[in-house]
């Protein structure tokens, strides 16, 4: 494509409504690459959800990392929001709310554990007490 | 002159459009990291215990994987949509666990009761075992007691041995009286457990004092004779009733004769059969 250089004195006579509108939609286009300029609301609180929800199913019991991540970056987005960061603060957001529901499913996972070695366990000793049982009588 | 100008405005327009509208992208490029996020779910898929279990996770997980698999001009948002899709993979990968975990539970209840019915079996059985012991026990015991005479009353086992062991007036027992003595000196020989009371009676002929004192020197020598047969003397109270405690009249000979007796009461017996 031929590049035609702009001339000073022809850019003072460029008001044409064509280019108004052109510079319009590209001041539109930087702008919608750009941070929304709404605080990111729906996911702060899908995040503080998920973290309390994690919580009541006491993570921090199963310590878990993940769940100390999510709320810091919920601090995070917070203050981001402050600063009017919104697209920051709208990934901090996100970013901690899977962080406190892989804390919530690794937590559950933990218990199912314990649980299951629990059985195990007792299934063991029922085994090994009759094996006893079973010498004393022979 | 005018119409080129105009021609040229609208190609500067159409470039300023074209560098805006690209401003914020780079080359685009798929973001670093998605490979490792697809092969992790990929690895989640194919596990065979684990891809059916946790279904809407895995999708939601598979969907975030392909968002963060698109090139992105925006190498942050790449990074971003890549961490959430590897944090989505682990999340599914750990519901499936869980999901995992409680189906086996199912099996692992069953093993457990399994072993515990073996369990109670085997005790059913020890028990059964232990029962019959216990009735063989009684049993002999039962036939001993008849062995020896005995009558149960309020105070134990009470055997009576006739005055045919003792000579009239006289304290040493008749080498007839062993037989029965010995029973007796098994029985107790064989029931640790058990202690006796020997009470000597005599019928009302004669001085009391003479006849505390006769009734007292029958049941030693009742005592000494258990001792012999290793009965622990500890285990044997002698006492001398004399003539104060008849179980006959006095009126009669036959009365008197059944007065004339010393009494083996083997105490303890009623609070258990072992």
């Amino acid at each position: 494509m031929k590049l035609t250089p702009f001339k000073p004195n022809a850019t003072a006579t460029l008001a044409t409504p064509l280019l108004i509108a052109t510079a319009i939609a590209a001041l539109f286009t930087l702008t919608s690459c750009m941070s929304p300029p709404v605080p990111p609301t729906q996911e702060l609180q899908a995040a503080e959800s998920a973290i309390n929800a994690a919580e009541q199913a006491r993570v921090a019991d199963y310590a878990s990392p993940e769940l100390g991540e999510a709320r810091d970056k919920l601090a995070a987005a917070r203050t981001a929001v402050e600063q009017e960061n919104m697209m920051v603060a709208q990934r901090l957001a996100e970013q901690s709310r899977v962080d406190a529901e892989l804390a919530a499913a690794k937590s559950d996972a933990a218990k199912a554990q314990e649980v299951n070695d629990e059985m195990m366990k007792s299934t063991d000793s029922l085994k090994q007490e009759m094996q006893r049982n079973t010498g004393a009588q022979q | 002159m005018k119409t080129h100008r105009h021609s040229t405005t609208k190609q500067a327009a159409v470039v300023i459009a074209t560098v805006l509208l690209t401003a914020c992208m780079t080359s685009p490029t798929k973001p670093e990291g998605a490979t490792e996020a697809r092969n992790k779910l990929m690895q989640l898929q194919s596990d065979p215990q684990l891809a059916t279990r946790a279904p809407v996770a895995i999708k939601d997980a598979e969907s975030a994987v392909r968002a963060a698999e698109q090139p992105q001009k925006d190498v942050a948002l790449g990074q971003h949509l890549v961490y959430l899709a590897d944090r989505k993979v682990e999340i599914a990968s750990a519901q499936a666990q869980s999901r995992l975990l409680q189906d086996q539970r199912k099996s692992l209840s069953e093993q457990r009761e399994g072993a515990r019915l073996d369990s109670r079996t085997l005790e059913a059985d020890n028990a059964k075992l232990d029962t019959k012991a216990a009735q063989q026990q009684n049993e002999d015991l039962q036939r001993q007691i008849v062995e020896l005479n005995a009558k149960t009353t309020e105070r134990g086992l009470v055997i009576t041995l006739g005055d045919l062991l003792f000579a009239t007036g006289k304290s040493e027992l008749r080498g007839s009286a062993s037989t029965h003595l010995d029973k007796l000196a098994s029985f107790l020989n064989q029931h640790k457990d058990r202690t006796v009371v020997i009470e000597g009676h005599t019928d009302s002929v004669g001085s009391d004092g003479s006849n505390v004192s006769l009734s007292q020197r029958r049941a030693d020598a009742v005592k000494t004779y258990l001792m012999h047969q290793s009965v622990e003397s500890n285990r044997i109270e002698a006492t001398g009733k004399g003539e104060g405690d008849p179980v006959a009249t006095n009126d009669s000979a036959s009365g008197r004769q059944q007065n004339r007796r010393v009494e083996v009461i083997i105490v303890n017996m009623a609070t258990s059969s072992r």
